[in-house]
C-alpha cells in the first residue's frame, strides 16, 4: 500500500468504504465547505458524520497511513533541513544548557526531541524561535540567522512559526473562542466572519466545539492543551513546535493528543518539532528522533533505529532502566 | 583568634566585602539600565501604529474607575483631617479665618498628588504587577512575541497611557473631594463662616498651584505604571516571584513618589 495515497483513496483501497460512499462524502465536503481545499484534509471526518466509517477505523487507517510513511523515512542529508543548529551553546545560571549543540530539523517531517528533564530540551525550542539568544553558535531557519535578528525582521520570522506551549499559555481573560481568535485578529487582515469560519473549524480539529464560550480555568488538562492546540493551527503555520503537548496527562487523552498530531501533520504536512517524555510511544509518532542529555545530541535520526543505537545512556533512557550511565538515586 | 593573628586571611575577607559590595553595586546599576531602557522602549512605541483602543479603554476603566471608591474615601477623611488640625492650630494665632487657604494649598498642591498617587499604587499598581507576573510565569508574554505581536506595545503602552490620563483626573478629583471633606469639620461641625472658608481659597488659590499639583500627579503616574509594570512583565521563579514582584514595585513606587515629589517641588515652588 503506497504512502502517498489520499486518505480517501486509501480507505478504499483497504476495503474499509466504497468508492461511492468517497464520492458522495467529497461531494458533501464541497456543497457545505467554505473553503475548498479544506474538503480533502476533512474527508474522514465526514465519513464518520455520514455513517461509513467508524471514528476508531478513521485513526486506524490514519495510523497506518502515518506508520507506512514513517516506515519509508530516512534520514536523508540531501534534503534542505528547515531549522540548522550550529554549534550552539547556552549558558544559563552558570550551566551550559546547551553544549555546541549540532542538529538539522527535516523540514515537512514530524521530529521528536527526547531526554531527561533538564536536558535542554525546551531552552533548544525556544532558541528556534528566538525567544532565547545563543551565546554562541548560530540558529538558522531557512537561509535566515534567527540568532542575528531582532524588531520587525525577528517577528517576520515568527510568522512561519506556531508554538504550542506546555502549559497551552492561553490567555486567562479570553474564552476559548477569542484565545484561538487571538492571533488572526491581530496579525491578520481577515474580517470577523472569514476568522469566525477558521475558528470553528479549528475547535472542530480538535473536538472542541461547544466549549466555545468556556475560559481557560473551566478546562481540564486535555482540554487546555487542545484549545492551545487550536490556537496554534489556526495561523496555518509552516512550523509547528509542541512541547510536551501529553505531560501530566492520563494515557487515553495522550493517545487521543498523539492521534490528533498525526492527524493534523497528515492533514497539513507542516514541519512538526515535538518535544516528549512519553518513550518509546513517541517513536510511533514522528519520523525523526533527536535525543538530548546534558547539553549535548546523543542521537539524531529516523526514528525506527533508535532502538538500535548502541549509545549506553540513550539506552538506559528508552528504557527507562535505573542502572546504567544516567545516576539518579 | 586565628583570624586576628592572621593578617592575610583578613585581607582576603576585606577583598570579598570589596567583591561582593561592587557585585551588588554593578548588578544595581544594570537594573537601573535596564529600567530605564525600558521605559524608553515603551515611550518610544506610543506613537507607533496600530492603535489598541479597546485595551486603553479597558485600563483607563480598571485604573481609574475602579479606583474611584477609595480616591474618594482617602480625599474625604484626608480634607476633614486637615480641617480638624488645621483649625486647631490656627485658632491658637487667631488666624482660623485661613483655614480654606490652608486646607485647599496643602491638597491641590502635596497632598492630592501624593495620597492620589499612593492609592493608586495600592490598588492597580500591585494588581498591574501581579497581572504581568501571572502572564510571565504561565508564557503568555512569550506566547505574544511567538505570534509575532511585540509584547510591549501590546500590554505596556495601553496601561501606561491610561495611568497617564487617570492620574491627574484622579488628584483633581481628590482635590475637590478633599476642600469638601475640610469644608465638612470647618464649617458644618466647628461654625466656620462657609464664606469665609471658600472667600479664602478663592483669593489664595492660584492658576499655579493647581497645575503643579496636575504636573506632579502625571509624573507620578509615570512612575507608578513604570515601576509595577517593569516589576511585572520581569518576573522570574514561579509564584514566588509574582509575590515579591508585586512586593518591590508597591515599595518602590511609594518610596520613588515620595522622593520625587521633593525633588519636583524644589523645582517647582
Amino acid at each position: 500500500m503506497s504512502a502517498t495515497l489520499p486518505l480517501g483513496e486509501q480507505l478504499v483501497a483497504n476495503g474499509c468504504i466504497t468508492a461511492r460512499q468517497l464520492d458522495l462524502a467529497l461531494q458533501r465536503q464541497r456543497a457545505t465547505s467554505a473553503d475548498p481545499t479544506t474538503s480533502a484534509h476533512l474527508v474522514g471526518r465526514t465519513l464518520v458524520e455520514m455513517g461509513y466509517l467508524t471514528q476508531p477505523a478513521l485513526h486506524e487507517c490514519l495510523y497506518r497511513q502515518f506508520a507506512a510513511e514513517r516506515d519509508h523515512y530516512l534520514d536523508n542529508p540531501a534534503v534542505a533541513p528547515v531549522i540548522r543548529f550550529e554549534r550552539v551553546v547556552k549558558i544559563l545560571d552558570g550551566r551550559r544548557v546547551l553544549d555546541a549543540v549540532d542538529l538539522a530539523i527535516p523540514a515537512n517531517r514530524v521530529t521528536a526531541i527526547i531526554g531527561m528533564s533538564g536536558g535542554g530540551k525546551s531552552v533548544l525550542l525556544k532558541h528556534m524561535v528566538g525567544l532565547m539568544k545563543p551565546d554562541q553558535g548560530t540558529v538558522r531557519v531557512g537561509e535566515e540567522r534567527l540568532d542575528a535578528m531582532s524588531g520587525r525582521a525577528l517577528r517576520q520570522v515568527r510568522g512561519r512559526f506556531s508554538l504550542l506551549f506546555q502549559g497551552g499559555a492561553l490567555f486567562d481573560s479570553l474564552n476559548v473562542y477569542d484565545n484561538v481568535a487571538f492571533p488572526l485578529r491581530e496579525k491578520s487582515q481577515l474580517t470577523e466572519e472569514q476568522i469566525r469560519g477558521r475558528v470553528l473549524r479549528c475547535l472542530a480539529e480538535v473536538n472542541l466545539i461547544g466549549m466555545e464560550r468556556k475560559f481557560p480555568d473551566e478546562l481540564s488538562g486535555g482540554m487546555m492543551k487542545r484549545a492551545a492546540l487550536a490556537r496554534a493551527l489556526v495561523t496555518e503555520p509552516e512550523i509547528l513546535l509542541l512541547d510536551e503537548p501529553t505531560a501530566g496527562l492520563d494515557p487515553i487523552i495522550e493517545n487521543a493528543i498523539h492521534y490528533l498530531i498525526c492527524d493534523t501533520f497528515m492533514r497539513t504536512r507542516y514541519t512538526m518539532v515535538v518535544i516528549s517524555h512519553a518513550v518509546p510511544e513517541i517513536f510511533q509518532w514522528c519520523h525523526h528522533v533527536i535525543a538530548l542529555h546534558r547539553g549535548k545530541v546523543l542521537y539524531s535520526g529516523p526514528s525506527r533505529e533508535v532502538d538500535a543505537s548502541p549509545d549506553p545512556v540513550l539506552r538506559q533512557f528508552i528504557r527507562g532502566e535505573l542502572d546504567g550511565p544516567i545516576q539518579v538515586i | 583568634m586565628i583570624d586576628r593573628l592572621n593578617p592575610s586571611r583578613k585581607t582576603t575577607r576585606m577583598v570579598d566585602l570589596l567583591q561582593h559590595m561592587g557585585a551588588r553595586t554593578l548588578g544595581l546599576l544594570q537594573e537601573m539600565g535596564r529600567m530605564f531602557l525600558f521605559l524608553l522602549e515603551v515611550l518610544a512605541a506610543i506613537p507607533v501604529p496600530p492603535y489598541r483602543w479597546t485595551l486603553f479603554l479597558r485600563q483607563v476603566h480598571f485604573i481609574g474607575i475602579r479606583s474611584l471608591f477609595v480616591i474618594a474615601l482617602t480625599a474625604l477623611f484626608a480634607g476633614m483631617v486637615l480641617g480638624l488640625q488645621g483649625y486647631y492650630t490656627l485658632s491658637r494665632f487667631g488666624s482660623e479665618a485661613m483655614l480654606g487657604p490652608a486646607v485647599a494649598l496643602s491638597i491641590i498642591r502635596e497632598l492630592g498628588p501624593v495620597l492620589s498617587g499612593l492609592m493608586v499604587t495600592g490598588r492597580a499598581g500591585s494588581a498591574l504587577t501581579a497581572e504581568l507576573g501571572i502572564m510571565r510565569i504561565r508564557e503568555q508574554i512569550d506566547a505574544l512575541e511567538v505570534m509575532g505581536i511585540a509584547p510591549l506595545k501590546y500590554l505596556i503602552v495601553p496601561r501606561l497611557t491610561a495611568g497617564l490620563l487617570v492620574l491627574p483626573l484622579l488628584t483633581a478629583l481628590f482635590d475637590v473631594i478633599g476642600i469638601w471633606g475640610g469644608y465638612l469639620v470647618a464649617v458644618r461641625l466647628l461654625g466656620l463662616s462657609g464664606g469665609t472658608y471658600f472667600g479664602g481659597i478663592e483669593s489664595a488659590v492660584e492658576m499655579h498651584d493647581i497645575i503643579t499639583g496636575l504636573i506632579k500627579s502625571f509624573s507620578f503616574g509615570v512612575i507608578i505604571i513604570w515601576i509595577c509594570t517593569y516589576q511585572g512583565y520581569y518576573t522570574r521563579r514561579g509564584a514566588e516571584g509574582v509575590s515579591h514582584a508585586t512586593t518591590s514595585a508597591v515599595v518602590m513606587s511609594s518610596v520613588l513618589i515620595l522622593v520625587w515629589d521633593y525633588f519636583i517641588t524644589s523645582i517647582m515652588l
